[in-house]
């Protein structure tokens, strides 16, 4: 009786026997090997890199990865698969400017911002999200929660690809219909609380403009945080620059566990917080210690803002588990309180978006008349050009320059600028993904490299809906957030929204040492 | 003129390529219970190499990780092969220590001899062998960097003449204050063919630093070549035998294997 190490052994032996064989190499001797049956069933026992069949063969191409953390909250690596092809170096390296940026020896970190491009460049997806469905599952099998979603403005331009749709796929009903079947409590938009944080960042940044707010111009956009650990790590000495709004996901987090706790006549940690993103580094932001704004209102420090972050890959598989197909749903609405949206919410999702949003309602917050046609295709500033710039005339204010990045290697000239005092904007919108959270990395995998076609249809669609779809095109028309303001918030930078809504930042500097020329 | 490589322990970044490396070019498995990286990693039969690992202080007394990637040292005068009575272990002209399954008897001398506890037994097979890095010989011999060392991208490793990376850790050792003055392997056993360089003294990282300079054959090898003849009973040398025996048969229906006579 061969015990089952052994047949293991052998049934490997004739299998890389067989490869040899139709390798044309190695034909003696594998007669003794195939003698020998495997007693085993048909088929594979998981999925293996070819490399592993073909022994002696080392391709010249291979090279080295990116290292992880273990305990890195966004992605995670199955050594299993990875096949040394080096795709993770490059697109860290090159597209984002982190590998490669720092001095050796490093100190006690391994130095990533979570963004996960990494996951989209890996051929094998040996790289992926940190799978965090399970947590989701239990909170919506456990009755005595009450499980509340909410979605990203990119991840309905998306997740149909996932369903085999046609990239830039515009699904928001029907994902919102997947959230309801899958028993969510409530849906809600963080395309709400990117209007919300039209109405704070714009504050803001008319307060940095007037002088009202000691900080420093240009102000950066603080929603994407793969940009947003750049900053820290690489440029601690901007962080004045950086709006103190959260991002959206984050302010939306912190209202579920109190405005909406309290309408709905809720405890907060009765509340599980969800949210679907296009991000990994959301994992991260939710983690961040500070991010417990709501649980300190309530005087509860434990509880987080944001429980879970799943990011669109992940919610495509909890939704293919689940046996629901996505295609054949009929659309269904967010719900009310914290799910209206205009299409300026909507635009975040694409690079130049938030910029665009922001000039909408600067514009009528400055000037109490509503924007020109024009500031409403603010076309210079959209588009995947990595670094776009825009001049726009606010009566009353004068020329307000702005710039957008995406893609953190091109964040870095226009950041060498600001330190040198050379950049002449008031504003600049940096996202940490190249083409914005459109192509952020949790959404579906495409081509490898990502496809710039795939980007521009995400794109595409997104403005579309601006264009065709949304009802209304400007932050400031959201009946929901006037509502939220005048039952809960007061005013835009009041007290409890500066509680709430608004953040500060660490320097990072210390753990790494930053390159001097890179 | 043996070949070696110089490992600088200050720019490994602990991605792990090299565990990887190791894996495909020498077929090995993964082990599902020892990892290859990290505060677990460990070697195994299946694990040739590994990369631990280390939070320690820096000069400073700052908290910093480190990294130390670990496989057979390739002793100059390797305990190994003079514990090995049937020449399984032999070294090579070109530097690696090398192990011929079809000769090794299962004794594990090796395994006791080996000051770096290098040498694995594949305790979950049926017919076990004794495991460990080849260097990959087959590579050294035509002059390439065996597979790990080829595929680091934090230029953890030069790979070259022993004599020469010598001369180069002094010189960097010796111009750049970070380092401490010491080049393990330099003398440690008689010296090895692979040799470390660090910032962070080597006994904090986990290396064994109470070893002897002094070869280890030099000690042994009038008395555990003696060993199987004069020191153990009958009843071990027919055990051994007995393995040897059916070693032998797996080995011829295995011979697709490639192993030299
Ligand atoms: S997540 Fe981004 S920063 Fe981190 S390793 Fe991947 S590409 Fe690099
Ligand atoms: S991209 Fe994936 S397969 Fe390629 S080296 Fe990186 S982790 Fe390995
Ligand atoms: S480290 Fe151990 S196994 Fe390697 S050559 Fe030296 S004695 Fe032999
Ligand atoms: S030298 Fe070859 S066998 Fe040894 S650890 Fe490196 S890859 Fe593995
Ligand atoms: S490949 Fe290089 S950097 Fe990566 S773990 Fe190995 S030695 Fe360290």
């Amino acid at each position: 009786m061969q015990n089952q190490a052994d047949k293991e052994k052998e049934r490997q032996v004739t299998r890389r026997g067989f490869l040899k064989m139709m390798g044309g190499i190695g034909l003696t001797g594998i007669t003794a090997t195939i003698a020998g049956c495997s007693t085993d069933p048909a088929g594979g026992k998981g999925w293996m890199p070819q490399q592993y069949q073909v022994a002696s063969s080392f391709p010249v191409q291979v090279k080295g990865r990116i290292p992880i953390d273990p305990t890195n909250p966004s992605i995670t690596r199955d050594d299993k698969k990875c096949v040394l092809c080096g795709q993770c170096v490059e697109v860290c390296q090159r597209v984002q400017t982190v590998y490669g940026y720092y001095e050796l020896p490093i100190k006690d970190d391994i130095t990533c911002v979570n963004c996960g491009q990494c996951t989209l460049w890996c051929p094998t997806a040996a790289i992926t999200e940190r799978d965090d469905i399970d947590k989701v599952v239990q909170a919506l099998e456990d009755k005595s929660i009450h499980v509340v979603v909410q979605t990203a403005p990119a991840t309905r331009v998306g997740l149909g690809e996932e369903f085999g749709m046609a990239p830039g796929s515009f699904v928001e009903g029907k994902q919102v219909a997947a959230l309801k079947k899958l028993g969510f409590d409530a849906v809600f938009d963080t395309n709400f609380s990117a209007d919300l944080t039209i109405f704070e960042e714009g504050t803001e940044l008319i307060k940095r403009v007037t002088g009202a707010l000691d900080e420093p111009l240009p102000q950066f956009t603080s929603c994407s945080p793969g940009w947003v650990k750049f900053c820290e790590y690489y440029y601690p000495d901007l962080l004045h620059h950086m709006s103190t709004c959260k991002s959206p996901q984050q302010m939306l987090g912190a209202l579920v566990k109190t405005y909406y706790a309290k309408e709905k006549g809720i405890s907060p940690d009765k509340i599980f917080s969800v949210s679907i993103m296009p991000c990994t580094a959301k994992k991260f932001e939710a983690a961040r210690p500070e991010m417990n704004s709501a649980g300190k209102h309530a005087g509860k420090p434990e509880l987080r803002d944001v429980d879970v972050v799943l990011t669109t890959r992940e919610l495509a598989r909890l939704i293919k588990s689940k046996g629901i197909d996505l295609t054949s749903l009929k659309d269904e609405k967010y719900d009310t309180l914290m799910g209206e949206s205009t299409s300026a919410g909507l635009i975040f999702g694409a690079t130049g978006g938030v910029m665009e949003a922001a000039i909408r309602s600067a514009y009528f917050l400055i000037t109490k008349q509503e924007p020109p046609e024009a500031l409403l295709n603010l076309t210079p500033i959209r588009g995947l050009q990595g670094c776009k710039e825009a001049t726009v005339n606010i009566p009353g204010v004068g020329d307000v320059k702005v710039a957008v990045v995406h893609g953190l290697s091109n964040a870095r000239p226009i950041l060498e600028a600001v330190r040198k005092g050379d950049a002449p904007y008031h504003f600049i919108e940096f996202m940490c993904c190249p083409g914005g959270c459109i192509s952020g990395g949790g959404q579906p995998r495409t081509s490898l490299p990502p496809s710039d076609e795939v980007r521009q249809a995400r794109i595409n669609s997104i403005y579309n809906a601006d264009a065709h779809i949304y009802a209304k095109r400007k932050s400031h028309e959201n009946k929901e957030v006037l509502a939220l303001y005048e039952k809960f918030l007061e005013s835009p930078n009041s007290h409890i929204a500066h509680e709430l809504l608004h953040t500060h930042y660490e320097d990072r500097s210390k753990h790494l040492t930053v390159k001097k020329n890179a | 003129m043996s070949k070696g490589v110089l490992v600088d322990l200050t720019k490994c970044v602990g991605c792990g390529s090299c565990t990887v490396a190791c894996k495909l070019y020498n077929g090995n498995a993964w082990d599902e219970t020892t990892p290859t990286l990290g505060d677990k990693a460990k070697l195994t039969g299946k694990n040739w190499t590994v990369v631990h690992h280390k939070e320690v202080k820096d000069s400073n007394g700052q908290p910093v990780w480190r990294f130390v990637k670990q496989q057979c040292l390739h002793c100059k005068e390797p305990a190994c092969v003079s514990a090995c009575f049937a020449k399984a272990f032999q070294k090579t002209e070109a530097g690696p220590v090398i192990y011929y399954p079809h000769l090794c008897v299962g004794c594990r001398y090796c395994m006791v001899a080996c000051p770096f506890n290098v040498p694995k037994y594949e305790w979950e097979k049926a017919f076990p062998l004794v495991t460990k890095c080849m260097m990959c010989s087959d590579k050294v011999e035509k002059g390439e960097a065996p597979a790990c060392v080829s595929v680091c991208p934090a230029d953890v490793f030069k790979f070259g003449e022993r004599e020469e990376l010598l001369k180069e850790a002094k010189a960097i050792i010796a111009k750049d204050a970070k380092y401490v003055k010491h080049i393990y392997g330099e003398e440690e056993v008689g010296g090895t063919d692979w040799i470390y360089i660090s910032d962070v003294p080597f006994d904090q990282l986990g290396f064994k630093t109470n070893v002897t300079k002094r070869s280890l054959p030099s000690y042994t090898a009038s008395f555990m070549h003696a060993t199987p003849f004069v020191g153990i009973t009958w009843g071990v040398i027919l055990t051994g035998l007995y393995h040897y025996t059916k070693r032998r048969n797996q080995v011829s229906k295995e011979n697709n294997k490639n192993i030299k006579a």
